[in-house]
């Protein structure tokens, strides 16, 4: 067996030397991560696919010259190949598969092998030339800030180009050489305590820690040598030693570094005769769960809450194998990031408690969604079995949410499951509900809305609302003669002629470059967590200035609390804050405002005001426009990119049939008693209490939308899991409700509506791609409003229940009465 | 089984189209003939009348008309028989004869109203699944 690349294949061959392979060779890949086998064959004639694998079963030879002694040799082999050879049969993918491998060496079973063929290769020489350099591990690209200072140094004979700066173990990195470690993680400090990265670099007495040591020039450094490989071997003995023998009950199996890496590169016995160690578990509360006999000490999780989440909860007490990582003070991990230390754990010391004991990892599908509790519209991997969906893992995505999502986005998926509306139903004469058929459901409806007077329709997106729902809401009010349709959260007048009004211009990634922030009604903890991580980033990074007008809140950086209402804007633009020089000597300031002012009556003067200051900080320039508007829902930047404006201010109170596609924020007090009120969504939350009529929706894992986040770039959820009972796709219910009243849309398929969607806001169908606006604020007219001197008030009152689907979670419920600060 | 009285016997193999379409008309014929007994036997006074069966027959045997090999048309010759046997001689009930020959092959009455005419593609898909 030659064991190929770090933990990811081991390549068994037979057959003649690679170079000469004819039809009939057999190469037989068993992969670790997945103990899948395939038997795949490099041929040249794909006619002779069928011929060549009846050869196979029973012999492995390939020419007349060497079917006897290859032939026994390879029998033995043969007993696997018999397996294999029913698997799959060779395609067009397997075979470029197989090209790519090219560190699979074979091995020549018979001596008369090797001589008696004539090689393309007359004799080795000593110093055979090194093979073309491997692309970078896992397709990254490299970065050069300073193309002159870029350094050559030789990863196992290749020569490959780093930047200056950059450590062995990203040099080995770049050079496509993936070295085994545990406690050094590419967005954390360097730890270089797990001593699972040593390698041998020429001329040094000892190994070195790949993680720590910085590459310098004309290094040459060996990953798989003798030294290396019993350097890790016995890394590895040491790490399992203490290590409790919990496989079969710990929930990281299957998806474990320290079983995949002692299954790669440890030794295959162990010397440890005596009695194990055991450690106390900690209480960090209702998200994560604690083993910590299985901690191995890495600090990866101290790293990250003190570095990452900004609170410095964890630390390591105690020294040699006495060593713990707690609280100490009996605290619970209440950031909102704290779900992230369970992807970082490399072991099952810390796992995720709402998932604990529940699947295995490779039962689960994984589907690649958006998040939608929030603006930010985190990656996110749905993993589900069946019609469950099991847990939320987040996808990397450097631009907006890096590795990490908050515990909203990760523990929010229970709530799926409870209180779903699964059916269409009336509301009886006597206030009760009543089961009835989609049929007779969008028969009253239509009866209804064509009766009322146009003036009197009013729609209400929700916040989880896609843009295909938006846009079929919107055409069919339309359709109807009315335009007071609006998604909640944007206010009852908002501004959606200039995009650069209500999305981050600088983009969530193009925070980083910012020096100094003014975060202008809003709490970015609560709201997005995710940029509140960047923004503590560019903090700890840049040393960049923040100063906070708002309610008093904890922010987990420094900052400056410049005041807590409008009377501080006026003085930052009149220039008598002190505030103001740091604003006008910085070289890309940033001004962030929170989208609960959208909700006030004076939001236009309030925003004249900060226009006034970021023209006097020079915060919109050609090459940086540091004005951003921080959206608090999924659905606002697609529904004001859609045009959903209403047309009258308080239509409400004087509606006679109203929509609601979701919408659970608005104060149904004021809908007038005698309006008949739909509901269309996936969840009984607030607003089923005053509807009519409830037609289920599917919710944002069940369906394929597109979504807008908060800095413009629009990206798609795809369906992880089937609806619940009969429930329907948004935009369908509205086609078929447009066709039952008579005024059907024209579209019918997913496809028509995106065409649909691209006579009004093309920028939505550019997949994972930010659109920046196109002209600044420059361009609107002065705003004669009065502005009244009232505190901004926090827009989120409870982080952890902000939508329908987190309010239905009982994850959600022990977190906001356990973890929020009172 | 005393009660076994084969009412029409078929044999084998026609010859020719002719023959085979007289075979057709002649088993029609006797359809038709018993079709009062039918009714008789389960109580299908209210339900149907003689012509509406009568047309339901035939547009049953219509529905083959396009062909053309005798084998086959001798092999659902067999089949016609064997079920008018079957129903001739009670093997059947009553539930079997409204759903299959007095409702029609269209489906059940209240489905198959003037409601569902107008109903594009798109909305007939949207009653019966969310996947189309």
């Amino acid at each position: 067996m030659v064991v190929g690349e770090a933990g990811l294949a081991v390549g068994l061959c037979f057959g003649r030397r690679r170079g000469t392979m004819e039809e009939g060779e057999g190469v037989c890949i068993l992969s670790l991560k997945s103990g899948d086998w395939w038997f795949g064959e490099q041929q040249q004639q794909p006619a002779a696919a069928a011929e060549a694998e009846a050869h196979s079963h029973r012999e492995i030879s390939l020419t007349k010259r060497h079917r006897d002694s290859v032939t026994q040799k390879a029998t033995t082999f043969m007993g696997l190949g018999m397996l294999a050879s029913r698997v799959i049969r060779p395609t067009a993918s397997n075979l470029s598969r197989l090209s790519s491998l090219h560190f699979i060496r074979p091995i020549v079973s018979t001596p008369e092998a090797s001589s008696a063929q004539s090689q393309p290769q007359s004799d080795p020489t000593p110093d055979p030339p090194p093979p073309s350099p491997r692309p970078p591990v896992a397709g990254a690209r490299v970065h050069f800030p300073n193309p002159e200072d870029a350094i050559e140094v030789f990863v196992d004979g290749y020569s490959v180009k780093v930047p200056k700066g950059m450590t062995v173990l990203q040099a080995c990195e770049i050079a496509g050489v993936d070295i085994p470690r545990f406690c050094y993680h590419s967005r954390l400090s360097i730890a270089g305590n797990c001593r699972m990265c040593l390698v041998e670099v020429e001329k040094t007495p000892k190994p070195v820690a790949s993680c720590a040591m910085p590459a310098l020039p004309g290094m040459k450094i060996k990953t798989d040598t003798p030294l290396a490989k019993k350097a890790r071997e016995g890394v590895m003995e040491f790490l399992l030693m203490n290590h409790p023998l919990d496989c079969p009950i710990c929930d990281q199996g299957g998806e474990c570094d320290l079983q995949d890496q002692s299954m790669a590169f440890g030794s295959d016995r162990g010397r440890f005769t005596e009695v194990k160690r055991a450690v106390v578990d900690k209480n960090l509360g209702p998200l994560v769960k604690t083993v910590m006999t299985r901690c191995i000490q890495c600090t990866r999780c101290v790293r990250f809450a003190t570095e990452v989440a900004g609170v410095q909860d964890l630390g390591m007490l105690g020294r040699g194998s006495g060593e713990e990582i707690g609280t100490y003070v009996e605290k619970l991990m209440t950031s909102e990031l704290s779900g992230n230390v369970i992807d970082i754990c490399p072991v099952g010391a810390l796992t995720s408690k709402p998932f604990a004991f529940k699947a295995r990892n490779w039962e689960l599908k994984g589907t690649e969604s958006i998040d939608v509790t929030d603006a930010v519209g985190s990656n996110i991997r749905i993993d589900s079995r069946g019609p469950e969906v099991l847990r939320i893992l987040p996808r990397l995505n450097e631009d907006i949410n890096e590795e990490w999502i908050s515990d909203k986005t990760r523990f929010c998926y229970d709530g799926l499951k409870r209180q779903r509306l699964n059916d269409p139903m009336i509301r009886g004469a006597d206030g009760r509900f009543k089961t009835v058929s989609w049929r007779d459901a969008l028969v009253v409806v239509a009866e209804v809305v064509l009766q009322v007077k146009p003036g009197e329709i009013v729609g209400i997106a929700g916040q989880l609302s896609d843009a295909e729902s938006m846009m079929a809401l919107k055409d069919f009010l339309n359709r109807m003669g009315s335009n007071n349709v609006w998604c909640e959260g944007n206010g009852l007048n908002p501004d959606a002629d200039l995009r650069s009004g209500y999305i981050m211009n600088s983009g969530i990634a193009g925070l980083e470059k910012a020096d100094v922030f003014l975060l202008v009604g809003t709490q970015p903890r609560v709201e997005a967590a995710m940029v509140n991580a960047r923004i503590r980033k560019t903090v700890r990074g840049n040393q960049a200035k923040v100063g906070y007008i708002g309610p008093a809140t904890d922010l987990n950086y420094d900052h400056q609390h410049l005041g807590t209402g409008p009377k501080t804007l006026i003085e930052l633009a009149e220039g008598r804050h002190p505030f103001c020089s740091a604003l006008a000597n910085a070289k890309n300031p940033a001004i962030i405002v929170g989208a609960g002012l959208f909700e006030r009556e004076d939001k236009d003067a309030i925003f004249s005001v900060v226009e006034t200051i970021a023209k006097n900080a020079k915060v919109v320039r050609p090459d940086w426009n540091g004005f951003n508007v921080l959206l608090l829902k999924a659905a606002q930047a697609a529904a004001l990119d859609l045009g959903l404006v209403p047309e009258s201010a308080n239509s409400i109170e004087s509606a006679k049939f109203v929509y609601l596609m979701g919408a659970d924020d608005v104060n149904m007090e004021k809908v007038p008693s005698d309006a008949f009120v739909v509901y269309q969504g996936h969840h009984g939350d607030q607003s089923v209490y005053r509807a009519n009529i409830i037609l289920p929706a599917a919710a944002f894992s069940e369906k394929e939308g597109i979504y807008e986040n908060t800095e413009g770039c629009s990206q798609q959820t795809l369906p992880a899991v089937p609806t619940v009972g009969d429930a329907r796709d948004d935009w369908k219910i509205i086609r078929a409700l447009s066709e039952v009243a008579g005024v059907r849309l024209p579209y019918d398929s997913l496809g028509a509506i995106r065409a649909r969607i691209r006579t009004v806001a093309p920028n939505l169908l550019n997949m994972d791609e930010r659109e920046p606006a196109t002209f600044s604020a420059s361009l609107k007219p002065d705003c004669s409003h009065k502005m009244s001197l009232t505190d901004f008030r926090p827009a989120i009152d409870n982080f952890y229940m902000t939508d329908s689907i987190t309010r239905a979670s009982k994850i959600m419920a022990q977190c906001s009465a356990t973890l929020l600060k009172k | 089984m005393s009660f076994t009285r084969r009412a029409v016997k078929v044999p084998p193999n026609s010859a020719s189209l002719e023959e085979a379409r007289h075979r057709v008309i002649d088993f029609f014929k006797t359809a038709c003939r018993s079709i009062p007994t039918i009714i008789d036997i389960y109580n299908l006074d209210e339900v149907a009348t003689v012509s509406e069966l009568r047309s339901s027959v035939a547009a049953q045997i219509r529905k083959n008309s396009h062909l053309t090999n005798t084998k086959v048309i001798d092999m659902l010759l067999l089949k016609g028989v064997e079920e008018f046997n079957n129903i001739v001689e009670h093997a059947k009930q009553r539930h079997h004869i409204i759903g299959q020959y007095v409702v029609g092959q269209k489906g059940l009455v209240q489905d198959s109203g003037t409601k569902d005419q107008g109903d594009s593609n798109f909305l007939k898909n949207f009653y019966k699944s969310n996947y189309f």
